[in-house]
């Protein structure tokens, strides 16, 4: 903005409207959200309480809040959603740590461990993963081979299954904001810490760790959301009782054709997760949810 | 409940639903060209490669009309096709339980069996004439094993011993989701309902059937090539799925063989769109398509049984074996009752879609 102001009297008045409203840039942006975003999700709410019959009907949100079979896949999609953001908080945080306090060339490389398995395709993975954990897998197959174990792990086709592909996928989500947070923290602030006489730990613990709580909190918040509408992941490696409604969703629009009951389990997801946020941003804070404080 | 060749299957499962959810916005297909010209949606891979020189290339040939394909031929597509009015396909190749969804949506033309060669027709089983589909490439859910497993015919060879952990060791694997209904009838079977008497099914006995096959089961799986993958791998010992799948993998060299034994028959058909324009190149198409030798040029090359009994004149005794629709394989099988399947229950759904969701139910709160 300080160019665009400095050449001003050159540019004529055009640049001059720019300038006094820096707002109209984001025209463009806010009108292909409109389209991309809210036009569909109007269209599932149309679909969610339309009634061929009626014209509007609540008769999709009944079967919804009164079908035990769904609370359950929700529980069961909360569940696998949860246990995914914790497990990549206690392994993401430490990585990006370590990315975040070391030197140039082995922050690279963390970073392009994290990110690699990141350009292929989930489902590549996914079918990876199954050829690794199987009865007759790599991984078993190995332990057996060494004594380590007399008969093959479940590894497969059951939640540790599910977690293990999933976290695989997610990972980069809780790295990289933690990351991005704790490379701008001020790295003398540990270190004044330590000179007034902080052990290692408490530095870490009252300085670091809070400052960088924002990029765990958005860390979280992205793994959280995108777990919740996993649905490749857990169809491949689990079992039965990892059926989440995403599967579910997809049986009522492509299988059974009935669009405003599946638009309205999409509707009570999407209110469901929102629900979460809400919680969350009451006692986080939204622009620290959003990843948008410490800025 | 279709076969599903090829990886569209698979990449269809990614974009799932948001897709279908998005499609009535987005115009994919390419508008018709002319009158001369019709589209058979269908399931690409070596499917389609397969009918393109058999069925596609020869009709144009003589009749100087083009066929396009397109697909893969999923309701959701057709659906958004006809409520929109643009209507880009013609001709469906598709399963019963599909057809049975878009007919209740009211997706699909009648078939004007009056437009039917009567003497072709004649040589398909009367089973396969249904009102909105002609079958004519046949399916077949079978006892599929891995030969390392059950070497020199010692795998199970009924649905009891299937059924059955102690006796026959092993991990079993059965189809849930993407659109395949519950195996009710084996489940009945294998609790000792006579084949004969499946239909009408006692539902409430097929689901404590279930119940008991249940910790048998190790992956309840959502795709025939996932089922075949694990089989060839040794993960899975027994698996319910399709024959002849199997008999493609075996034919690849994995240690995998079918029993076709007790098996359930079911027909991918020829429907036609509704709104689809040109009448006479679509029935045209038919006639030409259910010749007992176009068939069997057909079943030479991807191993589906051919409806046309007309089609094992023109194959060998070897080739006859590993059809699931030889008169001898025929014999052993039975055929899914597409008329139960298709019943509107009290709630206005058909007994599929009801038990589609029941399989969910029963999935998520094993009960």
């Amino acid at each position: 903005m300080t160019a665009l102001a400095a050449s001003g009297d050159l540019a004529g008045p055009a640049n001059r409207a720019w300038r006094a409203r820096p707002g109209l840039m984001v025209i463009g942006a806010l009108l292909f959200c409109a389209i991309v975003y809210l036009g569909p999700l109007l269209s599932l709410i149309g679909w969610a309480f339309r009634d061929p019959k009626t014209g509007w009907s609540l008769l999709q949100l009944y079967r919804v809040a009164t079908d035990d079979a769904y609370h359950l896949a929700f529980l069961v999609t909360f569940r696998i959603a949860a246990v995914s953001t914790l497990i990549c908080v206690l392994i993401g945080y430490p990585y990006a740590y370590l990315m975040a306090t070391s030197g140039p060339r082995l922050a690279t490389l963390l970073a392009a461990a994290v990110m690699i398995p990141f350009w292929s395709s989930v489902l590549a993975r996914s079918l990876a993963w199954m050829i690794l954990l199987g009865r007759k897998g790599v991984i078993n197959e190995w332990l057996i081979a060494t004594g380590l174990i007399e008969r093959p792990l479940a590894l497969l086709f059951n939640s540790i299954g599910v977690q293990i592909g999933m976290v695989h996928v997610l990972l980069p989500f809780m790295v990289l904001p933690i990351w991005a947070v704790m490379a701008r923290l001020d790295a003398r602030l540990p270190r004044a810490a330590r000179s007034l006489g902080a052990s290692p730990t408490q530095a870490f613990l009252h300085v670091t760790l809070p400052l960088s709580l924002p990029g765990l909190a958005a860390g979280a918040t992205l793994v959280f959301m995108f777990a919740i509408g996993f649905y490749v992941t857990p169809a491949l490696l689990g079992g039965p009782d990892d059926l989440t409604i995403a599967s579910l969703i997809e049986m009522e629009v492509r299988d059974l054709l009935d669009w405003p009951f599946g638009a309205m389990l999409s509707l009570a997801l999407l209110a469901l997760v929102g629900a979460i946020f809400a919680v969350g941003a009451v006692f986080a804070g939204a622009r620290r949810l959003a990843g948008m404080e410490g800025r | 409940m279709t076969d599903r060749s090829g990886p569209s299957r698979r990449a269809m499962l990614l974009s799932g639903a948001s897709l279908t959810i998005a499609s009535p916005f987005v115009h994919l297909g390419a508008a018709r060209a002319d009158n001369r010209e019709i589209v058979v949606a269908s399931w690409g891979g070596s499917r389609t490669t397969a009918m393109r020189e058999v069925m596609f290339a020869p009709f144009e040939q003589a009749t100087g009309i083009r066929v396009r394909d397109d697909g893969p031929p999923e309701a959701a597509k057709v659906k958004a096709m006809v409520e929109s009015g643009n209507v880009t396909w013609d001709i469906l190749d598709t399963d019963i339980p599909a057809i049975l969804a878009m007919v209740n949506a009211k997706l699909l033309e009648p078939i004007d069996y009056a437009k039917i060669d009567k003497a072709k027709l004649a040589r398909i089983p009367s089973v396969l004439h249904h009102p909105y589909g002609l079958g004519h490439l046949i399916y077949s859910f079978n006892i599929v094993y891995n030969t390392k497993t059950f070497p020199n015919g010692t795998q199970p060879k009924t649905w009891a011993e299937v059924w059955d952990g102690v006796r026959f060791k092993g991990a079993r694997c059965f189809p849930f989701r993407g659109g395949l209904s519950p195996q009710l009838e084996f489940a009945a079977i294998a609790d000792g309902v006579s084949v004969d008497k499946v239909y009408p099914l006692d539902i409430e006995r097929a689901w404590s059937s279930m119940d008991r096959l249940r910790p048998l089961v190790t992956k309840w799986y959502a795709t025939h090539a996932e089922a075949i993958q694990l089989l060839s791998s040794g993960e899975i010992d027994i698996c319910c799925t399709i024959g002849p799948r199997g008999l493609v993998a075996k034919k690849e060299g994995a240690p995998i063989d079918v029993e076709f034994a007790g098996g359930k028959l079911a027909p991918d058909n020829w429907a036609i769109v509704k709104g689809a324009r040109n009448t006479e190149a679509i029935y045209q198409f038919l006639n030409f398509v259910i010749d007992g030798k176009v068939q069997a040029e057909l079943a030479k090359r991807i191993p589906y049984g051919p409806s046309s009994q007309d089609a094992f004149a023109h194959l060998s005794e070897a080739e006859s074996r590993q059809l699931n629709t030889s008169p001898e394989n025929l014999a052993k099988q039975f055929w899914t009752d597409i008329e139960w399947w298709g019943k509107v229950a009290e709630n206005g759904k058909t007994n599929n879609e009801n038990q589609i969701e029941r399989y969910a139910r029963w999935m998520v709160k094993r009960a």
